[in-house]
């Protein structure tokens, strides 16, 4: 009677799984650990360091105004536009800063690897939602704001199986 | 004159059950998408008591035009675009972009960079996978095979995330290589978890495959002989398990996987059973590539090739297929010296398998709609485009 | 974006204490006053201490709690007591609820997830009361071309006949709601309604896929009656007694699961085929015809089809440990007395509280093992059922009742017989 030995054993293994740890991460009361500072990229080498893809940061000391990521973003999701801002830079002549609809963002990172000037970058942030969308829309001075991430859960596999934490 | 002959038999045949419906014999079901056993994705059939007389698949639901989109934005920018009709194997299609637009354009890829590449295809491959495997459980209805593929496909997803910055959107492959270096302490945590799936994979087995209510729903059912098979020109897992051998990594070796060994997994009953246990003998075979891959990479260089911002080649057309989760996936790209291309033909295996779907369900009965329609490996949003 | 709630004022939080004072007095002369002199004209209240009970004598008892015990002991002997709340309705509905939770729960450690969580401070506690509210504030919509009153009625007497099942099973020696001399009888004759109301509502809702469903639930439930009622027999032959408390008591000694272990698995998989559970959830198949003959079913319908099947749950599980488990025996672990020394009348009976006791863990325990098999197997498919429930089933209950034949015919059990009662 194989099918009985079949049925045995699979009756065996679900049980066994009543033993193990569950899997489940409790989000929000416990969030994920990020390895790194989120994703950026070097335009001397001309390739990306790893890191996770969530809001960006922009750096007002060294966006020019070239307009270079609204550009890389017209052909993908058109999230960037560029709008005036009131500061004076003396590398930014044209006063103008991007903005990013996070509607509309796929967080692709092409704009990060556009950028020539290390000026935008993404970080580990990724709790966006607001209650309007325009709140969605990110002006520069909110993307100037280096966020505050603690996440510090990680997959950990033990000899109970595998869980978060 | 035989053709003609077989096809006004099959018309006449197909006029005749059309009459039967009418008269109220047999019933006209929608397994439409608002159906929670298939997908975005309609077909209807006409059932006989129990047996279905007639199927009729309706694709197009998803239908967005990413062909035509893909005129309109450079090589660099289709990638987030072209990713998006499988999303879970978007590692793979964004490949297979690649090695076209590379062709093209002349560019040579570095070998790390390769090595990356083949990690985080075969990464995806479990990926899709494993998810596939998921809804082939709950749609047979074993909610235990849905819960744990889904939760081991995170071990997966979490390695992708500290690789590529995603977890689902990868948007990795580039022609040229791919966009950023494996992060520190990649290749510990990567071995740790393929070894920790592997026992898991164990329990799959235990539990589903060698369960016997799911060998007597699955053995036997839809056969597809080899002929048959070849004639409908199947692709994928589904030309696997009807007994053809047929690899596209082992075929036609692209990137750096003529110097992999791996044995091609194919089984040779050609019914539902080896169509469902062909992916899974992938994925174990998946887990001794990803290790190789590991070891053989080379430790230190490029990942991509410098380009300048709007990559162009001279006028000319290219094709190159992979091995995506669901069969030979190929592109076929026509360029006109711009940074955009003129056509892009986009080829996937799931509208190629989509044609054995009328084939095998006519003649079979209705409790193994499921079991015949997911075994075709087959994504609605990507046969659709 | 929720509003901000108005400041705090004094003047208003007295005035809202005002209102509720108000109201309760209101409803209590209004309402209250008559309910109780009502009740004190028409329903025989026994007389305490030779007095007859007075409004003002029940007040008094609230002094001394004692004397109203007997009062309590009145109440608890009557027969509405015994239908509505135990063993009757609401025992069997707090228990299905109770299954409903823990099966979520179990299913999921099963799965290495959580289940139901937020609802209710503890690991989603709450989850249930959760479902009811939302279940009955649903608006339930009639299909167009549906035949109304079958639609409307076939619910409900889902419900009742699941209810009618739960009156015929004793808890305890001599707390049953009816007890028939043929409680097997009617067991099988309440059970085999509901493939009728299963094809009556799926019909009721004229559309196709629950039609399928319905044919499904038709074909499945009768092939699985007969292997039912065989099963069932060989423990009438071995108790020598068709009444439900007689087969309980005559397994004090020795449980009859011992001796037809073949009859138990039969009876085990005939229930499971009756209650719909994966494996055998074909009506329902989600990935095949929709939700079966559920589909059209929205709202406080699908509430009372849920509760329904939860409540036969229950029934069987019962069945299953009065016929083999052995009923409510088990080693006397309540004491005599609770107070010592106490010689006024007591509602605590030790007898019949051990044997809620064990009957109460020996279902609990059914229960779980009937919960089993929906993480481990996958559907099966209606010709293989089939196979399994005519050709099968048939043949191990008969194999077993030949078993008990020889068992009581060879002089080992039975009156007469060398380990009898």
């Amino acid at each position: 009677m194989t099918s009985a030995g079949g049925f045995i054993k699979a009756i065996e293994s679900g049980s066994k799984h009543l033993l193990i740890k569950r899997f489940t991460l409790r989000y929000p009361e416990k969030k994920l650990k990020f390895v790194g500072d989120g994703y950026q990229f070097d335009p001397k080498k001309g390739v990306g360091i790893a890191g996770s893809r969530g809001r960006h940061i922009l750096f007002h000391d060294k966006c020019t105004g070239c307009q270079l990521c609204a550009i890389a973003c017209e052909g993908i999701a058109e999230a960037i536009g560029m709008v005036k801002v009131d500061e004076q830079w003396k590398h930014n002549k044209k006063s103008i800063m991007p903005q990013i609809d996070y509607g509309k963002c796929v967080f692709c990172g092409l704009c990060v690897d556009a950028c020539p000037f290390y000026a935008l970058y993404m970080t580990n942030d990724y709790e966006l939602s607001s209650f309007t969308k325009e709140h969605l829309i990110y002006t520069p001075a909110q993307l100037a704001i280096k966020p505050k991430y603690d996440g510090d859960v990680e997959l950990q596999i033990g000899v109970r199986g595998a869980d978060h934490g | 004159m035989e053709n003609e002959q077989k096809i006004d038999e099959t018309i006449s045949r197909g006029l005749e059950i059309v009459k039967e419906a009418e008269e109220d014999r047999l019933m006209t079901l929608s397994v439409g998408p608002q159906h929670p056993g298939s997908g975005h994705f309609r077909f209807t059939i006409k059932v006989d008591g129990d047996y279905i007389v007639y199927c009729d698949p309706d694709p197009g639901y998803v239908h967005r035009g990413e062909e035509k989109m893909c005129e309109y934005r450079n090589f660099i920018q289709n990638i987030p675009h072209l990713e998006r009709p499988v999303i879970h194997d978007s590692t793979n299609i964004t490949y297979s972009y690649s090695l076209a637009v590379e062709e093209l354009a002349n560019i040579q890829v570095p070998l790390r960079g390769q090595y990356i590449r083949a990690l985080a295809s075969e990464l995806n491959r479990q990926v899709y996978t494993l998810y596939w495997l998921g809804i082939y459980g709950i749609f047979l209805g074993h909610s235990t095979m849905f819960m744990w593929p889904i939760g081991d496909r995170e071990l997966f997803i979490d390695l992708l995330e500290a690789l590529t910055g995603a977890r689902v959107t990868h948007a990795f492959n580039i022609p040229g290589g791919v966009r950023n270096d494996m992060p520190e302490g990649f290749e510990e945590r990567c071995l740790r978890q393929v070894a920790y799936f592997e026992k898991r994979l164990a329990e799959y087995e235990d539990i589903f495959y060698n369960n016997p209510l799911f060998r007597q729903r699955t053995e036997g059912v839809g056969i597809l002989t080899k002929e048959d098979a070849i004639k409908l020109g199947v692709t994928g897992s589904v030309l696997r398990a009807s007994g053809i051998p047929f690899d596209v990594r082992k075929a036609e070796p692209y990137d750096v996987y003529n110097e992999i060994d791996f044995k091609i997994q194919y089984m040779k009953t050609g019914d539902s059973y080896a169509r469902s246990m062909v992916p899974f003998l992938d994925m174990k075979e998946s887990c001794q590539i990803i290790r190789e891959l590991l070891d053989k990479m080379p430790k230190s260089g490029e990942v991509r090739a410098k380009l300048q911002p709007n990559p162009k080649g001279p006028a000319g057309e290219s094709y190159k297929r992979v091995e995506s989760g669901r069969g030979a996936l190929g592109y076929y790209i026509v360029s006109d010296g711009t940074p955009k291309p003129y056509r892009v033909k986009l080829s996937v295996g799931s509208f190629r398998n989509m044609l054995a779907l009328p084939f095998l369900l006519i003649g079979s009965k209705l409790a193994d709609m499921p079991s015949i329609y997911w075994s075709l490996n087959y994504w609605p949003v990507e046969a659709d485009r | 974006m929720a509003t901000a709630p108005r400041d705090f004022r004094f003047g208003n939080f007295v005035g809202s204490l005002i209102q509720l004072i108000f109201w309760i007095l209101i409803i209590v002369t209004l309402v209250g006053l008559p309910l109780i002199f009502i009740i004190l004209f028409y329903v025989p209240l026994p007389p305490v201490n030779g007095e007859v009970l007075t409004p003002y004598l029940f007040f008094s008892m609230m002094v001394d709690p004692t004397r109203t015990i007997p009062i309590i002991k009145f109440l608890i002997h009557t027969d509405f007591f015994r239908v509505a709340v135990f063993p009757g309705f609401t025992y069997a509905a707090l228990l299905a609820a109770a299954t409903i939770f823990i099966e979520r729960k179990f299913l999921a450690k099963m799965q290495l997830r959580i289940g139901p969580l937020y609802a209710g401070k503890i690991e989603g506690i709450l989850q249930l009361i959760a479902d009811g509210l939302k279940l009955i504030s649903k608006e339930i919509i009639v299909p167009s071309g549906a035949d109304k009153l079958i639609f409307w009625a076939a619910p409900v007497a889902f419900v009742v006949t699941a209810a009618a099942v739960i009156a015929l099973i004793p808890v305890a020696p001599g707390w049953v709601v009816a007890d028939l001399d043929v409680g097997i009888i009617a067991v099988f004759a309440f059970l085999g309604f509901f493939p009728l109301i299963a094809l009556l509502f799926s019909w009721a809702s004229n559309s196709k896929y629950p039609f399928i469903g319905g044919l499904r639930a038709l074909h499945q439930m009768i092939a699985f009656e007969i292997p039912f009622i065989l099963s069932a027999l060989s423990v009438v032959i071995l108790a020598g007694s068709l009444n439900l408390t007689d087969i309980a008591i005559a397994q004090h000694s020795y449980w009859f699961i011992f001796f037809l272990p073949i009859s138990a698995f039969v009876f085990f998989i005939s229930s499971l085929a009756e209650l719909e559970r994966i494996p055998f959830d074909l009506p329902e198949a989600e990935s095949e015809i929709v939700a079966g003959w559920l589909t059209e079913t929205s709202g406080m319908i699908y509430g009372l089809i849920q509760l329904g099947t939860y409540v036969k749950l229950y029934a069987l599980a019962a069945l299953f440990v009065i016929l083999f488990l052995g009923g409510w025996a088990g080693p006397q672990i309540f004491p005599a007395e609770i107070i010592p020394g106490y010689t006024g009348e007591k509602i605590y009976n030790a007898i019949t509280a051990n044997a809620i006791f064990w009957f109460t863990i020996k279902t609990l325990g059914m229960i779980m093992l009937i919960l089993l098999p929906r993480g481990i197997n996958p559907r099966i498919r209606i010709d293989i059922l089939l196979h399994t429930g005519w050709y099968k089933l048939i043949v191990l209950a008969f194999i077993n009742i030949f078993v008990a034949l020889s068992l009581v015919y060879g002089g080992i059990l039975g009156p007469g017989g060398l380990l009898s009662v």
